[in-house]
């Protein structure tokens, strides 16, 4: 495991425990002041923003497994569904 | 604690699926097994793993891709918030352990159970966290080991599993017709950030914050009209 393996878990563990003492600390203040809506938005648009940065230059099959995707998401609401579903039209298509 | 557990098991079931595909893709892209136990023992927050996973494969870069992950993790600020009165009577050493092994999965579950039940609290929390946690830890590792002996799986889709199933994420947390605008635009930006030759990490972010403008400004006008 490379020096940038071990930084990224270390990182990511401290940002993450900061986060929940944050939430235990000062949740209720932060829910209740005027920036709460970042906390509602940007977890959204950055799964968003992911989506649309893996379909970007990708082929018309990747983007027609991508909307198969979308639809058993809407219809399912399931995760586990979702990653089925997708990897095999994905399959089928590429 | 005990029906906390027990309650658990049918999701955590599901955790397990997802956990084992996360631990593959983190062998491709050089953790040994023991660093992705080591990963979700420590950081134990599924989502922001594989978002920051996902973008360091791409990008090697640290700051970038733990920063992308952290941000995906900020909606814990809410849940922990909620757990303020459940959590009240316990130590803080107890506090501190309890709000790392709470997920979304238990939290979501222990609510639900309150409304029915007021008895139900920390205990429930503890033991349905405790199972999630040691169903994430185990399910990554044997997905790392089995995909340190596997060839490369980006042939077979791998890399397209995490794409759907961050569309199935954005799926659960869309709110309603006020999310279009703002991410149709981060959506949009971020395709032409990348098509116009902006690196990925930092093309996310432009989208991300591009839409919480917009979303900043239509919240202000509803306001204003209101």
């Amino acid at each position: 495991m490379s020096f940038s393996h071990w930084m990224l878990i270390l990182v990511l563990a401290l940002a993450a425990f900061a986060i929940r003492v944050l939430g235990l600390i000062a949740g209720d203040a932060i829910r209740s002041s005027r920036f709460a809506w970042v906390l509602d938005d940007l977890p959204g648009l950055i799964i968003v923003s992911l989506v649309a940065s893996s379909l970007a230059g990708e082929t018309i099959g990747t983007w027609l497994a991508a909307a198969i995707a979308l639809l058993i998401a809407h219809v399912t609401r399931s995760v586990i569904l979702t990653m089925c579903a997708g990897v095999a039209a994905y399959g089928g298509m590429v | 604690m005990r029906y906390g557990a027990i309650a658990m098991l049918p999701l955590a079931a599901g955790a397990a699926v997802y956990g084992f595909a996360f631990g593959l893709l983190a062998a491709q892209i050089g953790f040994p097994w023991w660093g992705v136990t080591l990963m979700s023992g420590l950081v134990h927050a599924g989502s922001s793993q594989i978002v920051a996973v996902e973008h360091f494969a791409e990008t090697f870069a640290v700051m970038g891709a733990a920063l992308a992950g952290a941000a995906l993790n900020l909606r814990y600020i809410g849940i922990i918030a909620t757990l303020s009165e459940i959590l009240s009577g316990l130590s803080l050493r107890m506090k501190l352990l309890t709000i790392h092994i709470a997920g979304d999965e238990n939290w979501a579950l222990m609510m639900a159970e309150r409304a029915k039940n007021p008895e139900i609290g920390a205990g429930f929390l503890i033991g349905s966290g405790l199972v999630m946690f040691s169903t994430w830890t185990t399910s990554t590792t044997l997905g790392a080991i089995a995909g340190a002996t596997l060839p490369n799986l980006e042939r077979f889709g791998l890399g397209f599993a995490f794409t759907a199933a961050f569309i199935a994420m954005a799926r659960g947390l869309w709110r309603g017709p006020a999310n279009l605008a703002p991410w149709a635009a981060s959506f949009f930006i971020t395709i032409c950030s990348v098509s116009l030759g902006v690196p990925k990490a930092y093309a996310i972010i432009i989208g991300a914050v591009c839409g919480l403008g917009l979303s900043r400004v239509i919240r202000n006008r509803k306001r204003r009209a209101a």
